[in-house]
């Protein structure tokens, strides 16, 4: 269910929290309120922020042919932001700031919101040529620059 | 990754004796070391220890093409070994992160094994620790990419080597620091010199998680052969690791 490359970067306690979360739904069809809670505990106002991203189905996983995968999410404030899906990175400044530069948190709400979005299976799809997903992983460059 | 590089620098030690195989790409590896530690000799060799394992081609990315062979790869190199590395010479960070995005466009089987040599010299083009970070998460990505394409059970490694400075400032640090959240794999190769006539270097291999920590005594002779033994040195060790280390040009 998780993308297993990505939890590399993830701790035990919040891999666990999540695979426990993905049980619960794939059972119920909702995340408990204890798991709701927990999440609340570990990440704080992300935890809220995140899940309402999962909300408004903010998240897409783009797929070209190859087999190449990337995630967007719209943020907030209107502007999209590109998650590699095999490893731990995020375009937003709050990952640059919070997590990268300060270790501050685990993660930014982008990110924590796709994880969720694995577990509910919220996942926008959306298919592009192989061209094209190489053009929205070099604008992501660019977006920094 | 840090399992092909211990097969390589165990090639020359009694310690080592065909332990099994695996064919698990682990971690990606950082190869940290100052000017001249030999990082591009031990890259290069670990290219051709993939390449002669029956898996796919492996790719080579560093800035400029080598001027000689590296140090120590003599008798280890074979030409089908060599034939199945692939070498690609990106000349600036633009055309590296070119290359690693429209990696899923190159046609041609899935590389087995990813290298790249001189990241620092990268990263000067690019000093912001954020361009730093996006460089690192685009290779793990390219490795992952490849690791799907070669199908179950079967990974593409990463390996990339990083010079450091003697005297690192606080901006190297963060800049290692951030690194190595994506890289936990990491040897370290450090000039050292427990016998004063020899020149050497110490190579502490930690590959991660809860594996085990290995280090060795790695030198050059001046006819090019690179040994290496277990570090600490037993007495005869080193009589063991003569007989089976490798001759190349200087």
């Amino acid at each position: 269910m998780l993308d297993c490359a990505m939890a590399v970067a993830l701790p035990a306690v919040v891999e666990e929290l999540l695979s426990e979360m993905a049980a619960a739904v794939q059972e119920s069809a909702r995340i408990p309120d204890e798991h709701l809670l927990s999440l609340k505990f570990v990440f704080g106002s992300s935890a809220v922020q995140a899940l309402d991203l999962v909300d408004r189905q903010s998240i897409t996983l783009i797929s070209s042919p190859s087999g190449r995968r990337v995630y967007q999410v719209l943020g907030s404030s209107g502007k999209t932001y590109t998650c590699l899906a095999s490893c731990h990175y995020c375009s937003c400044p709050a990952f640059a700031f919070s997590v990268l530069r300060k270790s501050d948190s685990l993660l930014c709400k982008h990110l924590l919101a796709i994880y969720l979005s694995q577990v509910t299976r919220t996942c926008q799809q959306l298919n592009v040529s192989d061209k094209q997903l190489t053009d929205i992983l070099l604008t992501e460059k660019k977006q920094e620059a | 990754m840090a399992e092909t590089l211990r097969r390589v620098l165990s090639r020359g030690s009694a310690a080592w004796s065909g332990e099994a195989v695996t064919v698990e790409a682990g971690s990606p590896l950082l190869l940290l070391g100052v000017p001249a530690s030999g990082k591009t000799a031990l890259l290069f060799a670990a290219a051709l220890e993939a390449a002669g394992e029956g898996r796919g081609p492996v790719l080579f990315l560093t800035r400029r093409p080598l001027q000689s062979l590296p140090r120590g790869v003599g008798a280890a190199l074979d030409p089908r070994r060599l034939q199945k590395v692939r070498f690609q010479y990106p000349p600036s960070t633009r055309e590296l992160l070119r290359l690693l995005c429209s990696a899923h466009e190159a046609p041609g089987p899935a590389p087995s094994l990813l290298l790249l040599d001189g990241l620092e010299e990268y990263l000067a083009d690019e000093p912001g620790p954020q361009e730093a970070v996006y460089l690192a998460a685009l290779l793990l990505d390219t490795a992952a990419h490849f690791s799907r394409r070669l199908g179950p059970g079967r990974d593409c490694g990463l390996m990339v080597a990083l010079q450091t400075q003697e005297e690192a400032d606080s901006g190297d640090a963060l800049q290692l620091a951030l690194l190595q959240r994506y890289f936990p794999a990491q040897c370290w190769l450090q000039p050292d010199a427990p016998v004063p006539r020899e020149h050497g270097v110490r190579a502490c291999l930690e590959p991660g998680g809860l594996g085990p920590r290995t280090e060795w005594w790695v030198t050059f002779q001046p006819n090019g052969e690179m040994m290496t033994t277990p570090w600490p040195t037993r007495a005869g060790d080193f009589s063991s690791a003569e007989g089976s280390s490798s001759r190349a040009h200087p």
